[in-house]
């Protein structure tokens, strides 16, 4: 049985490596996001309810409705830390033993093997894809609507906004450059279903993706990148974003040499889960806000 | 001596270590169950579900919900068995919530009309906590809404209820 859903918002951490790297994309979408921990911290947040019986009433549904696996919650949760612990498993041991300890880039080095530039892009487009039906598996639309997507892409706040701003800076701006969106494009439109087969991530996430066997779902995931572009244009344009001054603000928290970027992916793969981190916080809001309409 | 000492430092270390176990065990054990452990327990029960297998599809709600205009958007957050919900925004800024439930999924939310002294629009009503306002329609749906802003008020919430299509729900099959 998987965890209870009022453990994993409690666990949410509220310093460390992954709120640290979040909190230097702030610049982006300046007080956007807060770090909302704690279930019944979350509930009261979310409703601004604070009757002690109103509060036990939402979460009691809350839980319900997480636990029916036909409702799709629970599917969206193990999407996102499915697509977080893919990319970084390889470096997880080493991690390991740096527990307790601030965790710097260069201390870190000789445990991370440079991240290839398509291997970068993968990751990008089948993230980018994880968000797509996750959104689907949580909102309730069938999980090839772009369309529907899209829509609510310009509608996006709070912590389900981070998490784009998070994907375009650390897995798209950083290690690939200003072109990051072009080099999603290509590699996706010249890889082959076999080689996709080997990428870990899309290993991790492989049964969900819509598209039937593989090449359809290559299909589906250069189709899904294509349609977003437009969205992520605008957004990196309009908010002046860069390579250097996202690698700025992250160096502000996290000790990272500007000489060593095939590294920078790598090192985010392993040691920020802003994937889980806000993806859980995006799935207890939706769920209270439902459990509160239906009480 | 100095045997002796090293002997006594050693044990020393061992008893500050057991120690440290213990408290560290007992810690662990001693954390209080979760307000919500009894609401996960039953609801992991096998064939617990959340939603009736009858409930009404949350796509057929939607033609029921308030159009947007005069400065209000409209946006659709949720569409599940059972449940649709959107989401209402002034100037970019939400404001509160819109939604139609199916109660066969939870009946204890219809029990609490028998009590209603109150109507909206014809069908009983009641408040909820200090933030939401909702009617029973067909004894069946519960249609809500939720203030998310403080200038959201209680007659704004009666307001935007009558703004459903409550007669067209009620003829909902």
């Amino acid at each position: 049985m998987s965890k209870p859903i009022y453990e994993l918002v409690d666990e949410l951490p509220t310093s460390g490596t992954t709120v640290m790297a979040l909190n230097a994309l702030d610049f982006v979408i300046p007080g956007q996001w807060q770090n909302l921990t704690g279930f019944t911290n979350t509930i009261k947040t979310v409703t601004g309810e604070t009757d002690e019986a109103m509060i036990q009433a939402i979460g009691d549904r809350a839980v319900y409705l997480y636990n029916d696996e036909s409702q799709g919650y629970q599917r969206a949760m193990w999407l996102y830390q499915t697509v977080d612990n893919a990319a970084g498993a390889l470096g997880m041991a080493a991690m390991a033993n740096k527990i307790g300890q601030d965790i710097s880039f260069l201390g870190f080095l000789d445990n991370l093997t440079p991240k290839p530039e398509k291997a970068q892009s993968i990751d990008l487009c089948v993230k980018l894809v994880v968000e797509l039906v996750a959104y689907c598996q949580i909102n309730g639309i069938p999980g090839d609507s772009i369309g529907d997507f899209l829509a609510a892409l310009g509608d996006y706040g709070g912590e389900s906004l981070m998490r784009m701003v998070a994907l375009i800076c650390f897995d798209g701006l950083i290690p690939l450059g200003p072109s990051f969106i072009e080099k999603g494009l290509s590699t996706m439109g010249n890889l082959s279903p076999q080689e996709l087969e080997h990428n870990q991530t899309f290993q991790g996430v492989n049964n969900l993706i819509p598209g039937g066997d593989t090449a359809g779902k290559l299909g589906f995931i250069g189709q899904s990148f294509d349609s977003v572009k437009g969205w992520m244009t605008d957004f990196v344009s309009s908010k002046g974003l860069t390579q250097e001054n996202a690698l700025g603000n992250l160096q502000k928290f996290v000790q990272i040499s500007a000489d060593k970027l095939d590294y920078v992916g790598a090192f985010l793969d392993v040691s920020v889960k802003y994937y889980t981190h806000t993806g859980t916080q995006t799935l207890a809001r939706r769920l209270i806000e439902r459990a509160i309409a239906e009480i | 001596m100095k045997p002796l000492d090293w002997r006594t430092n050693w044990q020393k270390g061992i008893v500050a270590i057991a120690l440290s176990l213990v408290l560290l065990i007992s810690g662990c054990q001693t954390k209080p169950p979760s307000q919500f452990a009894q609401a996960q327990q039953d609801s992991s029960k096998p064939k617990v579900t959340a939603v009736a297998k009858d409930a009404t599809q949350g796509g057929e709600f939607n033609k029921f919900f308030p159009k947007p205009g005069a400065g209000y958007e409209r946006v659709y957050t949720q569409e599940k068995k059972g449940f649709a919900e959107a989401k209402l925004k002034k100037d970019g800024k939400e404001v509160a919530m819109l939604a139609v439930s199916d109660t066969k999924s939870l009946p204890s939310a219809a029990l609490k009309f028998a009590n209603a002294t109150t109507k909206i629009a014809g069908y009983p009503s009641v408040e909820l906590g200090s933030t939401q306002t909702s009617v029973l329609v067909k004894d069946r749906y519960q249609v809500k809404v939720i203030s998310k802003a403080p200038s959201f008020t209680k007659d704004d919430r009666a307001a935007w209820i009558s703004k459903f299509d409550l007669k067209g729900l009620e003829k909902l099959k």
